[in-house]
Protein backbone atom coordinates (compact mmCIF):
# COMPACT_ATOMS: atom_id res chain seq x y z
CA UNK A 1 0.00 0.00 0.00
CA UNK A 2 2.90 2.74 1.07
CA UNK A 3 4.91 1.93 -2.40
CA UNK A 4 1.33 2.16 -4.06
CA UNK A 5 0.93 5.51 -2.62
CA UNK A 6 4.72 6.23 -3.05
CA UNK A 7 4.44 5.20 -6.90
CA UNK A 8 1.15 7.60 -6.99
CA UNK A 9 2.99 10.20 -5.87
CA UNK A 10 6.03 10.00 -8.38
CA UNK A 11 3.62 10.10 -11.15
CA UNK A 12 1.87 13.17 -9.76
CA UNK A 13 5.03 14.58 -9.33
CA UNK A 14 6.34 14.05 -12.81
CA UNK A 15 3.24 15.08 -14.31
CA UNK A 16 3.27 18.41 -12.65
CA UNK A 17 7.08 18.98 -12.99
CA UNK A 18 6.97 17.83 -17.22
CA UNK A 19 3.34 18.86 -17.84
CA UNK A 20 0.06 17.04 -17.91
CA UNK A 21 -0.77 15.21 -21.67
CA UNK A 22 -2.24 17.63 -23.53
CA UNK A 23 -0.31 20.54 -22.67
CA UNK A 24 2.39 22.29 -24.83
CA UNK A 25 5.61 20.12 -25.09
CA UNK A 26 8.53 22.01 -23.05
CA UNK A 27 10.25 24.53 -25.21
CA UNK A 28 13.47 24.43 -26.42
CA UNK A 29 15.53 25.11 -23.61
CA UNK A 30 13.20 24.17 -20.52
CA UNK A 31 15.17 21.99 -18.94
CA UNK A 32 18.05 22.63 -16.64
CA UNK A 33 18.87 19.83 -14.37
CA UNK A 34 19.74 16.88 -15.75
CA UNK A 35 21.46 15.75 -13.00
CA UNK A 36 18.83 16.86 -10.56
CA UNK A 37 21.83 18.45 -8.16
CA UNK A 38 23.30 14.93 -7.88
CA UNK A 39 26.27 17.21 -8.57
CA UNK A 40 28.92 17.37 -5.81
CA UNK A 41 31.52 19.75 -4.85
CA UNK A 42 33.26 21.05 -8.39
CA UNK A 43 36.69 19.92 -9.06
CA UNK A 44 37.05 17.88 -6.32
CA UNK A 45 37.47 14.93 -8.54
CA UNK A 46 34.95 12.39 -7.07
CA UNK A 47 32.16 12.24 -8.79
CA UNK A 48 29.82 9.09 -9.15
CA UNK A 49 27.62 8.21 -11.93
CA UNK A 50 25.59 10.65 -12.39
CA UNK A 51 27.72 12.88 -11.22
CA UNK A 52 28.99 13.94 -14.74
CA UNK A 53 27.37 16.98 -15.65
CA UNK A 54 29.22 19.00 -12.83
CA UNK A 55 32.41 18.24 -14.66
CA UNK A 56 31.52 21.42 -16.96
CA UNK A 57 32.15 23.69 -13.48
CA UNK A 58 35.58 23.91 -14.43
CA UNK A 59 34.62 26.21 -17.63
CA UNK A 60 36.95 24.35 -19.87
CA UNK A 61 34.03 22.51 -21.96
CA UNK A 62 31.36 24.79 -20.87
CA UNK A 63 31.28 27.32 -23.70
CA UNK A 64 27.65 28.73 -24.27
CA UNK A 65 28.71 30.45 -27.14
CA UNK A 66 31.00 28.29 -29.01
CA UNK A 67 29.22 25.28 -27.78
CA UNK A 68 29.06 23.20 -30.81
CA UNK A 69 24.60 23.88 -30.58
CA UNK A 70 23.13 21.25 -33.06
CA UNK A 71 20.16 23.72 -32.40
CA UNK A 72 21.93 26.91 -33.49
CA UNK A 73 19.83 29.30 -35.42
CA UNK A 74 16.75 28.35 -34.03
CA UNK A 75 14.79 30.80 -32.30
CA UNK A 76 15.14 29.76 -28.88
CA UNK A 77 11.86 31.26 -26.83
CA UNK A 78 12.40 33.78 -24.18
CA UNK A 79 13.47 32.62 -20.74
CA UNK A 80 12.57 34.16 -17.49
CA UNK A 81 15.91 32.97 -15.91
CA UNK A 82 17.88 33.66 -18.76
CA UNK A 83 20.08 36.27 -19.43
CA UNK A 84 20.07 37.72 -21.74
CA UNK A 85 16.03 37.44 -21.50
CA UNK A 86 13.94 37.50 -24.37
CA UNK A 87 16.35 37.18 -27.22
CA UNK A 88 16.54 34.68 -29.79
CA UNK A 89 19.63 32.91 -30.65
CA UNK A 90 19.89 34.78 -33.88
CA UNK A 91 20.04 37.78 -31.99
CA UNK A 92 22.42 36.63 -29.70
CA UNK A 93 25.35 35.10 -32.32
CA UNK A 94 24.45 38.71 -34.62
CA UNK A 95 25.73 40.27 -31.45
CA UNK A 96 29.18 38.57 -31.66
CA UNK A 97 29.21 37.32 -35.22
CA UNK A 98 32.24 39.67 -35.64
CA UNK A 99 33.50 38.62 -32.46
CA UNK A 100 33.55 34.97 -33.34
CA UNK A 101 35.41 35.48 -36.43
CA UNK A 102 38.09 36.58 -34.63
CA UNK A 103 38.91 33.27 -33.38
CA UNK A 104 40.18 30.30 -34.73
CA UNK A 105 38.70 27.09 -33.75
CA UNK A 106 40.98 24.55 -35.42
CA UNK A 107 43.35 24.65 -32.09
CA UNK A 108 39.72 22.88 -30.44
CA UNK A 109 38.79 20.96 -33.10
CA UNK A 110 39.86 17.69 -31.33
CA UNK A 111 37.99 18.85 -28.36
CA UNK A 112 33.96 18.96 -30.27
CA UNK A 113 32.98 15.75 -29.27
CA UNK A 114 29.32 15.04 -30.23
CA UNK A 115 26.55 12.23 -29.46
CA UNK A 116 23.71 11.16 -31.34
CA UNK A 117 20.57 12.50 -30.02
CA UNK A 118 17.78 9.90 -31.12
CA UNK A 119 15.39 10.57 -28.33
CA UNK A 120 15.92 14.13 -27.77
CA UNK A 121 12.44 14.84 -27.24
CA UNK A 122 12.25 11.73 -24.27
CA UNK A 123 15.54 13.23 -23.30
CA UNK A 124 14.33 16.64 -22.81
CA UNK A 125 11.19 15.53 -21.24
CA UNK A 126 13.53 14.13 -18.36
CA UNK A 127 15.89 17.32 -18.26
CA UNK A 128 12.89 18.89 -17.80
CA UNK A 129 11.77 16.89 -15.02
CA UNK A 130 15.27 16.60 -13.53
CA UNK A 131 15.46 20.45 -13.55
CA UNK A 132 11.82 21.00 -11.93
CA UNK A 133 12.66 18.13 -9.48
CA UNK A 134 16.03 19.52 -8.41
CA UNK A 135 14.47 23.09 -8.24
CA UNK A 136 10.94 22.44 -6.54
CA UNK A 137 12.35 19.62 -4.32
CA UNK A 138 16.37 18.70 -4.21
CA UNK A 139 17.20 21.86 -3.62
CA UNK A 140 14.84 23.08 -0.96
CA UNK A 141 15.61 20.10 1.13
CA UNK A 142 19.47 20.74 0.60
CA UNK A 143 19.19 23.74 1.49
CA UNK A 144 17.36 23.10 4.72
CA UNK A 145 19.90 20.59 5.28
CA UNK A 146 22.65 22.55 4.72
CA UNK A 147 21.50 24.83 7.63
CA UNK A 148 20.82 21.76 10.20
CA UNK A 149 23.84 19.70 9.41
CA UNK A 150 27.54 21.84 9.59
CA UNK A 151 29.81 21.88 6.55
CA UNK A 152 32.12 19.00 8.04
CA UNK A 153 29.45 16.53 8.67
CA UNK A 154 27.84 16.78 5.42
CA UNK A 155 31.87 16.18 4.10
CA UNK A 156 31.96 13.49 6.10
CA UNK A 157 28.78 11.98 5.02
CA UNK A 158 29.96 12.56 1.39
CA UNK A 159 33.43 10.67 2.26
CA UNK A 160 31.50 7.80 3.65
CA UNK A 161 29.79 7.62 0.66
CA UNK A 162 32.35 7.74 -1.94
CA UNK A 163 34.05 5.20 0.45
CA UNK A 164 31.61 3.05 0.18
CA UNK A 165 31.84 2.91 -3.64
CA UNK A 166 35.47 1.48 -3.07
CA UNK A 167 34.18 -1.85 -4.82
CA UNK A 168 33.50 -0.40 -8.62
CA UNK A 169 36.34 2.05 -8.48
CA UNK A 170 38.99 -1.33 -7.55
CA UNK A 171 37.48 -3.48 -10.15
CA UNK A 172 37.28 -1.13 -12.44
CA UNK A 173 41.26 0.09 -11.98
CA UNK A 174 41.77 -3.86 -12.51
CA UNK A 175 39.38 -3.92 -15.23
CA UNK A 176 41.44 -1.27 -17.17
CA UNK A 177 44.52 -2.53 -16.43
CA UNK A 178 45.60 0.72 -14.27
CA UNK A 179 47.04 -1.47 -11.18
CA UNK A 180 49.03 1.62 -9.67
CA UNK A 181 45.04 2.65 -9.08
CA UNK A 182 43.74 -0.15 -8.02
CA UNK A 183 46.56 -0.37 -5.20
CA UNK A 184 45.83 3.38 -4.57
CA UNK A 185 42.20 2.46 -4.48
CA UNK A 186 43.03 -0.45 -1.77
CA UNK A 187 45.74 1.58 0.12
CA UNK A 188 43.36 4.47 0.35
CA UNK A 189 40.14 1.96 1.30
CA UNK A 190 42.45 0.15 4.00
CA UNK A 191 43.81 3.31 5.76
CA UNK A 192 39.90 5.64 5.12
CA UNK A 193 38.89 2.45 6.74
CA UNK A 194 41.05 2.00 9.67
CA UNK A 195 42.12 5.74 10.37
CA UNK A 196 39.47 7.43 8.56
CA UNK A 197 36.98 6.40 11.05
CA UNK A 198 34.74 3.92 8.56
CA UNK A 199 35.62 6.56 5.60
CA UNK A 200 34.01 9.46 7.20
CA UNK A 201 37.23 11.22 6.90
CA UNK A 202 39.63 10.97 4.27
CA UNK A 203 43.42 10.70 6.12
CA UNK A 204 44.73 9.53 2.54
CA UNK A 205 44.11 12.73 0.73
CA UNK A 206 45.95 14.48 3.22
CA UNK A 207 49.59 16.19 3.05
CA UNK A 208 52.30 12.97 3.35
CA UNK A 209 49.99 10.07 2.36
CA UNK A 210 48.05 11.50 -0.96
CA UNK A 211 47.00 8.75 -2.36
CA UNK A 212 44.99 9.83 -5.15
CA UNK A 213 41.45 8.94 -5.46
CA UNK A 214 40.74 6.75 -8.72
CA UNK A 215 37.21 7.73 -10.23
CA UNK A 216 36.79 4.44 -12.01
CA UNK A 217 33.70 3.15 -13.56
CA UNK A 218 32.34 1.18 -15.79
CA UNK A 219 31.15 3.07 -18.22
CA UNK A 220 35.13 4.27 -18.84
CA UNK A 221 35.93 0.56 -18.75
CA UNK A 222 33.91 -0.18 -21.47
CA UNK A 223 34.78 2.95 -23.11
CA UNK A 224 38.61 2.01 -23.05
CA UNK A 225 37.91 -1.77 -24.59
CA UNK A 226 36.25 0.22 -27.68
CA UNK A 227 32.29 0.30 -26.67
CA UNK A 228 31.13 3.92 -28.09
CA UNK A 229 28.14 5.71 -25.94
CA UNK A 230 26.25 5.01 -28.61
CA UNK A 231 23.19 7.60 -28.08
CA UNK A 232 22.07 10.54 -25.33
CA UNK A 233 19.83 10.12 -22.77
CA UNK A 234 18.89 11.47 -19.66
CA UNK A 235 17.36 9.10 -16.97
CA UNK A 236 14.77 10.80 -14.52
CA UNK A 237 16.61 10.76 -11.23
CA UNK A 238 19.94 10.45 -12.66
CA UNK A 239 20.81 12.58 -15.15
CA UNK A 240 22.75 12.45 -18.41
CA UNK A 241 23.93 9.00 -19.19
CA UNK A 242 24.09 6.95 -22.62
CA UNK A 243 23.74 3.53 -22.80
CA UNK A 244 27.44 2.34 -22.25
CA UNK A 245 27.37 4.74 -19.34
CA UNK A 246 24.30 2.89 -17.94
CA UNK A 247 26.29 -0.10 -17.25
CA UNK A 248 27.21 1.68 -14.07
CA UNK A 249 23.90 1.05 -12.43
CA UNK A 250 23.78 -2.40 -12.93
CA UNK A 251 27.33 -2.36 -12.02
CA UNK A 252 26.67 0.32 -8.98
CA UNK A 253 23.86 -2.13 -7.76
CA UNK A 254 25.96 -5.10 -7.96
CA UNK A 255 29.23 -3.98 -6.09
CA UNK A 256 27.41 -1.33 -3.94
CA UNK A 257 27.74 -3.05 -0.38
CA UNK A 258 24.33 -1.10 0.85
CA UNK A 259 22.45 -3.14 -2.00
CA UNK A 260 23.03 -6.14 0.39
CA UNK A 261 21.87 -4.50 3.75
CA UNK A 262 18.53 -6.64 4.42
CA UNK A 263 16.30 -5.42 4.95
CA UNK A 264 16.03 -4.48 1.61
CA UNK A 265 14.01 -0.94 1.72
CA UNK A 266 17.17 0.35 4.35
CA UNK A 267 18.95 0.51 1.05
CA UNK A 268 16.13 3.14 -0.08
CA UNK A 269 17.48 6.00 1.95
CA UNK A 270 21.24 5.92 0.83
CA UNK A 271 20.65 7.75 -2.66
CA UNK A 272 18.31 10.77 -1.41
CA UNK A 273 20.22 11.21 1.04
CA UNK A 274 23.44 11.13 -0.94
CA UNK A 275 21.66 13.63 -3.40
CA UNK A 276 20.52 15.61 -0.65
CA UNK A 277 23.90 15.98 0.90
CA UNK A 278 25.84 16.34 -1.97
CA UNK A 279 23.63 19.24 -3.33
CA UNK A 280 24.14 20.85 -0.24
CA UNK A 281 27.26 20.90 -0.90
CA UNK A 282 27.09 22.19 -4.54
CA UNK A 283 24.07 24.24 -4.20
CA UNK A 284 24.09 27.88 -6.90
CA UNK A 285 26.91 25.49 -8.98
CA UNK A 286 23.85 24.05 -11.11
CA UNK A 287 22.44 27.41 -11.08
CA UNK A 288 25.68 29.07 -12.71
CA UNK A 289 26.04 26.48 -15.17
CA UNK A 290 22.22 27.03 -16.73
CA UNK A 291 22.35 30.73 -16.32
CA UNK A 292 25.49 30.80 -18.55
CA UNK A 293 23.96 28.01 -21.34
CA UNK A 294 21.90 29.33 -23.97
CA UNK A 295 20.36 25.90 -24.45
CA UNK A 296 20.64 24.18 -20.90
CA UNK A 297 19.97 21.22 -22.14
CA UNK A 298 22.33 21.43 -25.33
CA UNK A 299 24.99 23.06 -22.95
CA UNK A 300 24.62 19.64 -20.21
CA UNK A 301 24.88 17.50 -23.27
CA UNK A 302 27.84 18.53 -24.72
CA UNK A 303 29.53 19.25 -21.68
CA UNK A 304 28.91 15.47 -20.15
CA UNK A 305 29.79 14.01 -23.17
CA UNK A 306 33.11 15.95 -23.22
CA UNK A 307 33.48 15.02 -20.13
CA UNK A 308 33.30 11.70 -20.21
CA UNK A 309 35.72 11.81 -23.33
CA UNK A 310 38.43 13.24 -20.92
CA UNK A 311 37.45 10.70 -18.01
CA UNK A 312 38.35 7.75 -20.87
CA UNK A 313 41.33 9.41 -22.22
CA UNK A 314 42.40 9.77 -18.74
CA UNK A 315 41.91 6.03 -17.85
CA UNK A 316 43.61 5.27 -20.98
CA UNK A 317 47.07 6.84 -19.92
CA UNK A 318 46.96 5.32 -16.58
CA UNK A 319 46.51 1.93 -18.14
CA UNK A 320 48.97 -0.86 -19.16
CA UNK A 321 46.90 -2.46 -22.02
CA UNK A 322 45.62 0.67 -23.62
CA UNK A 323 48.06 3.90 -22.73
CA UNK A 324 50.31 3.13 -25.99
CA UNK A 325 47.69 2.02 -28.52
CA UNK A 326 46.21 4.29 -30.81
CA UNK A 327 43.50 6.24 -29.68
CA UNK A 328 40.21 4.40 -30.69
CA UNK A 329 38.29 7.44 -29.30
CA UNK A 330 34.84 5.76 -29.84
CA UNK A 331 33.06 9.00 -28.35
CA UNK A 332 34.50 10.97 -31.28
CA UNK A 333 33.63 8.16 -34.11
CA UNK A 334 29.75 8.21 -32.79
CA UNK A 335 27.69 10.33 -35.38
CA UNK A 336 26.63 13.76 -34.86
CA UNK A 337 23.38 14.80 -33.50
CA UNK A 338 20.38 13.57 -35.18
CA UNK A 339 18.62 17.23 -34.42
CA UNK B 1 45.02 2.53 26.77
CA UNK B 2 44.92 6.04 28.17
CA UNK B 3 47.79 7.93 25.72
CA UNK B 4 50.01 10.50 26.53
CA UNK B 5 48.78 13.36 28.54
CA UNK B 6 49.32 15.79 25.24
CA UNK B 7 46.90 15.44 22.83
CA UNK B 8 48.66 14.43 19.52
CA UNK B 9 46.34 17.25 17.22
CA UNK B 10 47.47 20.27 15.71
CA UNK B 11 48.00 23.14 17.82
CA UNK B 12 45.46 25.41 15.71
CA UNK B 13 42.93 22.43 16.19
CA UNK B 14 42.38 18.95 14.42
CA UNK B 15 41.68 15.56 14.42
CA UNK B 16 43.11 12.57 15.46
CA UNK B 17 42.47 9.09 14.68
CA UNK B 18 43.70 6.11 16.03
CA UNK B 19 43.38 2.30 15.82
CA UNK B 20 44.09 0.31 19.19
CA UNK B 21 44.61 -3.07 20.63
CA UNK B 22 44.22 -3.68 24.47
CA UNK B 23 44.94 -6.58 26.34
CA UNK B 24 43.53 -6.41 29.87
CA UNK B 25 43.28 -8.42 32.68
CA UNK B 26 41.47 -7.30 36.48
CA UNK B 27 40.38 -8.99 39.36
CA UNK B 28 36.32 -8.23 40.18
CA UNK B 29 35.11 -9.50 42.94
CA UNK B 30 31.64 -11.06 43.59
CA UNK B 31 29.89 -11.51 46.63
CA UNK B 32 32.12 -14.22 47.98
CA UNK B 33 33.98 -15.03 45.69
CA UNK B 34 37.04 -12.97 43.33
CA UNK B 35 37.26 -13.38 39.33
CA UNK B 36 40.22 -13.00 36.88
CA UNK B 37 38.54 -11.39 34.25
CA UNK B 38 40.35 -10.70 30.86
CA UNK B 39 39.43 -8.84 28.14
CA UNK B 40 40.70 -8.18 24.39
CA UNK B 41 39.76 -4.94 22.78
CA UNK B 42 39.95 -3.91 18.93
CA UNK B 43 38.97 0.02 18.69
CA UNK B 44 38.83 2.58 16.47
CA UNK B 45 38.76 6.32 18.03
CA UNK B 46 38.12 9.32 17.14
CA UNK B 47 39.53 12.38 19.12
CA UNK B 48 39.66 16.38 18.60
CA UNK B 49 41.89 18.48 20.33
CA UNK B 50 43.45 22.15 20.17
CA UNK B 51 46.44 24.05 21.38
CA UNK B 52 48.22 20.94 22.75
CA UNK B 53 46.23 21.61 25.78
CA UNK B 54 43.31 19.76 25.55
CA UNK B 55 41.73 16.36 24.00
CA UNK B 56 38.50 14.87 23.71
CA UNK B 57 37.85 11.47 22.40
CA UNK B 58 36.08 8.47 21.63
CA UNK B 59 36.42 4.89 20.95
CA UNK B 60 34.17 2.26 19.19
CA UNK B 61 35.58 -1.66 19.36
CA UNK B 62 34.76 -4.95 19.87
CA UNK B 63 35.73 -6.77 22.93
CA UNK B 64 35.54 -9.99 24.34
CA UNK B 65 35.20 -11.42 27.76
CA UNK B 66 36.48 -13.97 29.97
CA UNK B 67 35.84 -14.36 33.52
CA UNK B 68 38.07 -16.36 35.40
CA UNK B 69 36.28 -19.37 37.46
CA UNK B 70 32.55 -17.88 37.18
CA UNK B 71 30.98 -21.02 37.17
CA UNK B 72 33.53 -22.96 39.85
CA UNK B 73 31.33 -25.27 42.20
CA UNK B 74 32.22 -24.38 45.79
CA UNK B 75 29.89 -27.38 46.11
CA UNK B 76 30.66 -30.82 46.11
CA UNK B 77 27.27 -32.03 44.91
CA UNK B 78 27.59 -30.01 42.02
CA UNK B 79 29.75 -30.67 38.96
CA UNK B 80 29.97 -28.65 35.85
CA UNK B 81 31.21 -28.71 32.69
CA UNK B 82 33.99 -25.88 33.00
CA UNK B 83 34.68 -23.41 35.05
CA UNK B 84 35.16 -20.00 32.71
CA UNK B 85 32.58 -17.88 31.60
CA UNK B 86 33.82 -16.93 27.76
CA UNK B 87 32.36 -15.00 25.51
CA UNK B 88 33.26 -13.75 21.84
CA UNK B 89 32.93 -10.15 20.71
CA UNK B 90 30.78 -7.54 21.70
CA UNK B 91 30.54 -3.78 21.00
CA UNK B 92 31.98 -1.64 23.40
CA UNK B 93 32.27 2.12 23.54
CA UNK B 94 35.01 4.77 24.95
CA UNK B 95 34.68 8.58 25.74
CA UNK B 96 36.97 10.31 27.87
CA UNK B 97 38.69 13.94 27.60
CA UNK B 98 42.00 14.94 28.82
CA UNK B 99 43.74 18.22 29.00
CA UNK B 100 47.51 19.08 29.67
CA UNK B 101 49.99 21.56 30.76
CA UNK B 102 53.36 22.22 29.52
CA UNK B 103 55.87 22.90 32.25
CA UNK B 104 58.64 23.59 30.39
CA UNK B 105 59.25 22.25 26.67
CA UNK B 106 60.50 18.69 27.83
CA UNK B 107 58.24 17.77 30.81
CA UNK B 108 54.25 18.83 31.68
CA UNK B 109 51.75 17.09 33.14
CA UNK B 110 48.06 16.28 32.41
CA UNK B 111 44.82 14.54 33.49
CA UNK B 112 42.68 12.94 31.86
CA UNK B 113 38.95 10.96 32.29
CA UNK B 114 37.67 8.18 30.81
CA UNK B 115 34.70 5.85 30.83
CA UNK B 116 33.85 2.76 28.85
CA UNK B 117 30.30 0.70 28.59
CA UNK B 118 29.74 -2.43 26.66
CA UNK B 119 26.41 -2.07 24.35
CA UNK B 120 25.22 -5.93 24.57
CA UNK B 121 25.07 -8.86 27.12
CA UNK B 122 27.93 -11.38 26.69
CA UNK B 123 26.50 -14.32 27.28
CA UNK B 124 27.81 -17.82 28.41
CA UNK B 125 26.43 -21.53 29.23
CA UNK B 126 27.26 -23.90 31.07
CA UNK B 127 26.16 -27.69 32.49
CA UNK B 128 26.12 -30.09 35.04
CA UNK B 129 24.71 -31.90 37.37
CA UNK B 130 23.44 -30.99 40.68
CA UNK B 131 22.73 -33.40 43.71
CA UNK B 132 22.69 -36.29 40.69
CA UNK B 133 20.77 -33.85 38.47
CA UNK B 134 21.85 -33.09 35.07
CA UNK B 135 21.51 -28.97 34.36
CA UNK B 136 22.26 -26.29 32.23
CA UNK B 137 21.83 -22.34 33.12
CA UNK B 138 22.74 -19.02 31.13
CA UNK B 139 25.09 -16.62 32.37
CA UNK B 140 24.66 -13.03 31.52
CA UNK B 141 26.95 -10.54 32.16
CA UNK B 142 25.26 -6.67 31.91
CA UNK B 143 26.23 -3.41 32.04
CA UNK B 144 29.96 -3.73 32.23
CA UNK B 145 31.29 -0.08 32.67
CA UNK B 146 34.09 1.62 34.25
CA UNK B 147 35.05 4.81 34.71
CA UNK B 148 39.17 6.16 34.99
CA UNK B 149 40.46 9.04 36.29
CA UNK B 150 43.99 9.58 36.06
CA UNK B 151 47.20 12.72 36.18
CA UNK B 152 50.06 11.76 34.23
CA UNK B 153 53.67 13.58 33.66
CA UNK B 154 54.99 13.45 30.27
CA UNK B 155 58.51 14.44 28.90
CA UNK B 156 59.16 14.79 25.44
CA UNK B 157 62.44 13.65 24.05
CA UNK B 158 64.53 13.12 20.72
CA UNK B 159 63.12 12.07 17.89
CA UNK B 160 59.66 12.83 18.45
CA UNK B 161 59.62 10.51 21.60
CA UNK B 162 56.85 11.14 24.55
CA UNK B 163 57.39 9.35 27.18
CA UNK B 164 54.51 9.16 30.09
CA UNK B 165 53.24 7.10 33.23
CA UNK B 166 51.09 8.18 36.03
CA UNK B 167 48.40 6.50 38.93
CA UNK B 168 44.64 6.54 38.24
CA UNK B 169 41.54 5.16 40.38
CA UNK B 170 39.13 3.80 38.35
CA UNK B 171 35.83 2.18 39.15
CA UNK B 172 34.46 -1.19 37.32
CA UNK B 173 31.15 -2.76 37.82
CA UNK B 174 28.95 -5.30 36.21
CA UNK B 175 25.92 -7.58 36.66
CA UNK B 176 25.90 -11.10 36.34
CA UNK B 177 22.90 -12.95 35.92
CA UNK B 178 22.61 -16.85 36.19
CA UNK B 179 19.25 -18.13 34.78
CA UNK B 180 18.56 -20.49 37.57
CA UNK B 181 19.84 -20.58 41.01
CA UNK B 182 22.39 -23.15 40.87
CA UNK B 183 23.97 -24.31 44.36
CA UNK B 184 27.44 -23.96 44.83
CA UNK B 185 27.86 -21.58 41.95
CA UNK B 186 27.88 -17.66 42.92
CA UNK B 187 26.84 -18.95 46.02
CA UNK B 188 23.60 -20.17 44.61
CA UNK B 189 22.44 -16.55 43.79
CA UNK B 190 20.88 -15.31 40.44
CA UNK B 191 22.64 -12.58 40.33
CA UNK B 192 26.00 -11.20 41.43
CA UNK B 193 27.21 -7.86 41.40
CA UNK B 194 30.97 -7.50 40.15
CA UNK B 195 33.19 -4.60 41.23
CA UNK B 196 36.85 -4.37 40.81
CA UNK B 197 38.78 -5.51 43.58
CA UNK B 198 41.64 -3.08 43.60
CA UNK B 199 40.91 1.11 42.94
CA UNK B 200 44.40 2.17 42.04
CA UNK B 201 46.50 1.77 39.28
CA UNK B 202 49.31 3.10 37.59
CA UNK B 203 50.37 3.47 33.77
CA UNK B 204 52.73 4.29 31.95
CA UNK B 205 53.91 4.27 28.34
CA UNK B 206 55.90 5.90 24.89
CA UNK B 207 54.21 7.80 21.93
CA UNK B 208 56.34 7.77 18.81
CA UNK B 209 55.95 9.36 15.67
CA UNK B 210 56.30 7.54 12.64
CA UNK B 211 56.06 9.97 9.97
CA UNK B 212 53.79 11.42 7.36
CA UNK B 213 51.57 11.70 10.50
CA UNK B 214 51.11 8.17 12.28
CA UNK B 215 52.45 7.57 15.20
CA UNK B 216 52.85 4.61 17.58
CA UNK B 217 51.64 4.36 20.88
CA UNK B 218 52.43 1.52 23.81
CA UNK B 219 50.99 2.00 26.89
CA UNK B 220 51.03 -1.01 30.27
CA UNK B 221 48.39 -0.55 32.47
CA UNK B 222 49.13 -1.88 36.60
CA UNK B 223 45.95 -2.76 38.91
CA UNK B 224 45.21 -6.08 40.45
CA UNK B 225 46.61 -7.26 37.14
CA UNK B 226 48.69 -6.22 34.22
CA UNK B 227 47.42 -4.87 30.98
CA UNK B 228 48.86 -3.50 27.74
CA UNK B 229 47.71 -2.09 24.64
CA UNK B 230 49.39 -0.60 21.96
CA UNK B 231 47.64 2.02 19.04
CA UNK B 232 48.57 3.10 15.87
CA UNK B 233 47.46 7.22 15.48
CA UNK B 234 46.74 9.43 12.92
CA UNK B 235 46.90 13.31 13.28
CA UNK B 236 45.06 15.33 10.71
Amino acid sequence: MKVNLFILVLVIFFFAAVGFPGCPAPDAVCARLPEMGNGQVIGDGQWGRGDRLWAMGDGKSQDPVHAESPSAGEDVPARKDMKPSGRSQDAFQDEYKDEGQDYDDEPFADERVTIADPIEPFNRLMHRFNDRLYFWLLKPVAEGYKEAVPEPARISVKNFYYHLLFPIRFVNCVLQADLTGAGSEAGRFAINTVWGVGGLLDPSSNQGIELPKQNADFGQTLGLYGVGHGFYIVWPFLGPSSPRDSVDIAGEYVLDPLSYFTPWYTSLGKRPLKMINNASLSLGDYEAVIEAAIDPYIAIRNGYIQYRMKEVQARRDRSLFFRNRKNAAPEAADPPPAN
Amino acid sequence: MFGPPQTMSKKTGGANTAIGYRYAEDTLKGDTDRHVVRQRQIYSQAAYGASGRWEIYGRVGVSDLQIADAFRSSSALTAVSRDSFEENWKFFGTLGAKAYYPVNSVFGVGAFVQGSCNFSNFTDEVGGTSGGAPFAADMKVKYLWDVNFGIGVQASVPYGIQLYAGPFVYYTEADAYLSGSVPGIQSGAEKTSLKNASAVGGFFGVAVGLGRGFGLQIEGQYTDRFSAGSAVTYTY
